[in-house]
């Protein structure tokens, strides 16, 4: 290309000890551009936009913006450069209203013109079809609405260059469509756009991808002349198996049974799985289905109803006593709700069940029988560790998640409930876990699979059903659910009943 | 842009320190310290060196000032366990200072009644009176938090000044002042409930070796048993224990009875092993200063007793550098805090790293 592009980087590297996290990349962006960045989790992506965004200062190579080398050493020299990132965590502080955020720190002197300052988030936002209203505080706004300001506050701020650090992870379907629609609207405006992504729908509809794989850049491609499976090929290094569950049409007694069960909104709740079965439960994040799964683990008490496994009623029985009776819970949070990261694998495996006479010799914990049992988790699950010491915080989240799935997994003798079990984790791990979900499923446990990744409900179900506002809206068998049934009922729309 | 970019360096986090640079950085920090200290003793007309040397021979030159420097050490190892625990919990009980008053008080309740019976008798009450004491006082402040959610450090803080005044009111006019006594003291205690001392002509008591018993006990509990996984766990993510069926407010509550009883047993050191009576002077500042001891330890057991061997080093060798060069006794407080806020300052700098930037 003639033109000057709009960022340059040559031969960055940047190392941590031993491991080089970006090694020599090379790579441009031009004005106008929406360029994604794709990678498994650990593969570069992160310290990359850390370097463009001054967090982090490479140890070689060259940055230059609109052919005009920079060196970025912080984040405010960065911004000086013209470029905006929105993290995925969104840095706003609630309390403070839409104008507030975008105009804290910009000032110079001690007054602030919030009278221009106003006028000019207005016309960016309009410009760009974003609706914002200024004076709404940020902690009224609904996620996508807090993403939107991140975005006017980084054009505010005057970037021409703009990081998307997995953006759409917290949004709807809807949402993510509206977030592209932006995108669009940027390009015109020659604003160069980076899209940090790992989802396949999303990276195919920017203009090129640069491929990371170990801190390696494999390859920048023209979107338009490579498939998905050409991508997923660059970013694993090897041919991915898709694993698509059969659905199965007979089953055997219910193994759980939920009856009039009522949270703390929506209206009772009914559902029954069978032994060898996979429910998927279907729905945008936050309409009360970690309520539903933390009731069912004992986690929460109900309004109101009862939950049965095998016939025995589990209503008003203790975290413990549920989990012993072959109950396995797989949380959504892995650090907050799943994981203790100070401690070793060999410590988190028997989290719970640590006075148990099992992993005890006399009043001690038996370390020779938690570390064997590690070994024994660590391979047949192929957790990425140096052994059985390594503690959980120092490993990646598909790692951490796979320790999570050991424990559980081995607790789970008649019923699993599975949250999120492949949030953030790479292609590899996301294979993985449905295999094991399957294997599980072989084995006659009763599954309750909750994901906001609706291709792990419909690869993974044998019946689907649809969550909103801690609602039920419907239960459907595998074969006659699709995305046009469960769309609208995830967005809280009935169908009528008659015509 | 900032001081040290000016200079053409960065600070940079590491993502992991290695033990010998944490070594060299509280190494540096301690020689910062001593260099400060230093100058505050030149401050006040006295050569460093010599007042260090006063301070050395005080607290280790003879066999008696060692004995005594252990003596000085024993309470701090306590309320320096009785912290360590209760932090490594995320626990922040502050409130030692009161639970060394509580153990100490219902040590003295209850072996009062025992009063010229067999010490085979009064030294084990003596000794569970000051555990159920400091721990139930402890266990006062669980309850608040985990029933009405106050926060522990308000709780524990009120409820150290609560027991001094309660004292104060037990032997102004109360029960336990002494008869026709002048000072605001107990009687003295029965011989057979002191704790014997270890050596001829030395001070050093029963209590120096429950302290070393309590440490180890408190090393196998948190590194061996279930409740001491419990007490780490809960340290990083209490929520995931309560998420894998354990109680929290279980766990609260025995991590607040074990810090508090500790504690007491400094109260009843100090009562039954050296002043031999109730009074607040010989209870007070031991459980603040456990707090620094905890944090110098590393909230490790035998690096709390290392901790408390040279705070009471310092307070022991102190009274011999004021007799023998003149520098106020008083300064020695100035010294631990300026040796504690270095050695946060050294550990905190071990997670950076200077770094040149390219000009």
């Amino acid at each position: 290309m003639t033109t000057v592009p709009r960022l340059a980087v040559r031969h960055l590297t940047k190392r941590f000890g031993a491991l080089a996290a970006n090694d020599d990349i090379s790579l441009t962006v031009e004005a106008g551009e929406l360029h994604c960045l794709l990678g498994e989790n650990g593969a570069g992506k992160s310290t990359f936009s850390a370097c463009l965004y001054g967090l982090l200062q490479p140890d070689h190579g060259e940055i230059e913006i609109d052919g005009r080398k920079v060196e970025l050493t912080s984040p405010a020299k960065a911004i000086a450069c013209g470029i905006g990132m929105v993290h995925q965590h969104f840095v706003l502080v609630p309390s403070f209203t839409v104008l507030e955020n975008i105009v804290v720190g910009t000032g110079s002197g001690l007054a602030l013109d919030m009278g221009t300052a106003r006028r000019k988030i207005l016309d960016l936002s309009r410009g760009f079809g974003l609706e914002l209203t200024p004076d709404r505080l940020v902690s009224d706004l609904s996620v996508g609405e807090k993403q939107w300001v991140e975005i006017v506050k980084a054009l505010y701020l005057g970037a021409r260059l703009l990081i998307l650090d997995e953006p759409t992870a917290v949004l709807t379907p809807l949402e993510s469509e509206r977030l592209f629609a932006v995108i669009s609207e940027l390009k015109a405006a020659g604003i160069a756009v980076i899209l940090i992504s790992h989802k396949m729908n999303e990276v195919m509809r920017s203009d090129r991808v640069s491929v990371l794989r170990k801190g390696k850049l494999i390859g920048t491609v023209r979107t338009k002349d490579v498939t998905r499976d050409d991508l997923t090929m660059m970013m694993v290094g090897r041919p991915i198996a898709q694993v698509h569950a059969r659905a199965k049409t007979s089953h055997g007694k219910a193994a759980l049974q939920v009856v009039g069960l009522r949270l703390k909104r929506g209206a009772d709740i009914s559902l029954g799985i069978a032994a060898g079965e996979i429910l998927g439960l279907a729905g945008v994040a936050g309409n009360d289905q970690d309520e539903l799964l933390e009731t069912i683990a004992g986690l929460a008490r109900p309004e109101r109803g009862r939950i049965l496994l095998d016939g025995e009623d589990l209503t008003s029985l203790s975290v413990q006593d549920i989990a012993r009776r072959g109950v396995g819970y797989v949380p959504s949070d892995r650090f907050r709700d799943g994981l203790v990261s100070d401690f070793t694998i060999a410590e988190n495996l028997i989290l719970g069940q640590h006075w148990d006479e099992h992993w005890r010799s006399g009043p001690f914990l038996d370390d020779a029988a938690t570390a064997k049992n590690a070994e024994a988790a660590i391979s047949s699950y192929s957790i990425m560790a140096s052994g059985p010491e390594m503690l959980c915080g120092r490993l990646s989240g598909g790692n951490a998640q796979k320790v999570i799935l050991a424990r559980e997994f081995a607790k789970a003798r008649h019923l699993l409930l599975c949250n999120q079990p492949t949030r953030g984790v790479d292609i590899g791990v996301i294979e993985f876990v449905h295999r094991e979900i399957l294997r599980k499923r072989e084995e006659g446990c009763a599954i309750l699979l909750v994901s906001e990744e609706l291709e792990d409900i419909f690869a993974l179900s044998d019946r689907i059903a649809v969550m909103f506002r801690g609602e039920i809206m419907g239960i459907f068998p595998r074969e006659v659910a699709d995305i046009a049934v469960i769309g609208p009922l995830m967005a809280g729309h009935r169908p009528e009943a008659a015509a | 842009m900032t001081l040290t970019e000016r200079l053409g360096l960065r600070l940079e986090p590491r993502a992991e320190a290695k033990t010998l640079d944490r070594v060299l950085a509280l190494a540096s920090a301690l020689l910062a310290a001593l260099i400060l200290c230093g100058l505050l003793f030149t401050a006040v007309g006295v050569n460093p060196l010599s007042a260090l040397g006063a301070l050395l021979q005080g607290a280790f030159g003879t066999w008696r000032a060692a004995t005594e420097t252990l003596v000085k050490a024993t309470p701090l190892i306590f309320t320096g366990l009785a912290t360590a625990v209760a932090f490594r919990a995320r626990l922040w009980n502050i409130g030692a200072e009161g639970q060394v008053f509580a153990g100490a008080m219902f040590a003295y309740w209850c072996q009062s009644a025992l009063a010229g019976t067999s010490p085979f008798l009064q030294l084990p009450v003596v000794m569970g009176g000051a555990l159920v004491g400091g721990g139930l006082y402890a266990g006062l402040a669980a309850i608040l938090k985990t029933r009405f959610r106050v926060d522990e450090v308000i709780s524990t803080v009120m409820l150290n000044y609560i027991i001094v005044y309660a004292l104060s009111l037990l032997l102004l006019k109360g029960p336990w002042s002494e008869a026709g006594g002048f000072f605001e003291q107990t009687a003295k205690v029965d011989p057979a409930s002191q704790l014997p001392i270890l050596f001829d002509k030395t001070r050093l008591h029963l209590g120096f070796l429950v302290a070393l018993v309590a440490a180890a006990l408190v090393w196998l509990l948190v590194r061996r048993t279930p409740m001491g996984f419990e007490i780490r766990a809960a340290g990083s993510n209490l929520r995931a224990l309560e998420v894998q069926g354990t109680n929290k407010a279980r766990v609260i509550l025995m991590v607040m009875l074990i810090s508090g009883a500790l504690a007491g047993l400094a109260g009843m050191s100090e009562v039954y092993g050296v002043h031999y009576r109730v009074k607040a002077g010989a209870l007070a500042t031991y459980g603040y200063t456990g707090i620094i001891v905890a944090i110098l330890g590393q909230l490790n057991p035998w690096g709390v007793v290392i901790a408390a061997i040279l705070f009471g080093a310092l307070v022991n060798g102190a009274t011999f550098m004021q007799i023998k060069t003149g520098v106020p006794s008083a300064l020695i407080y100035a010294i631990e805090a300026i040796i504690l806020l270095f050695y946060l300052a050294g550990w905190a700098a071990s997670s950076f790293r200077l770094r040149r930037i390219r000009a």
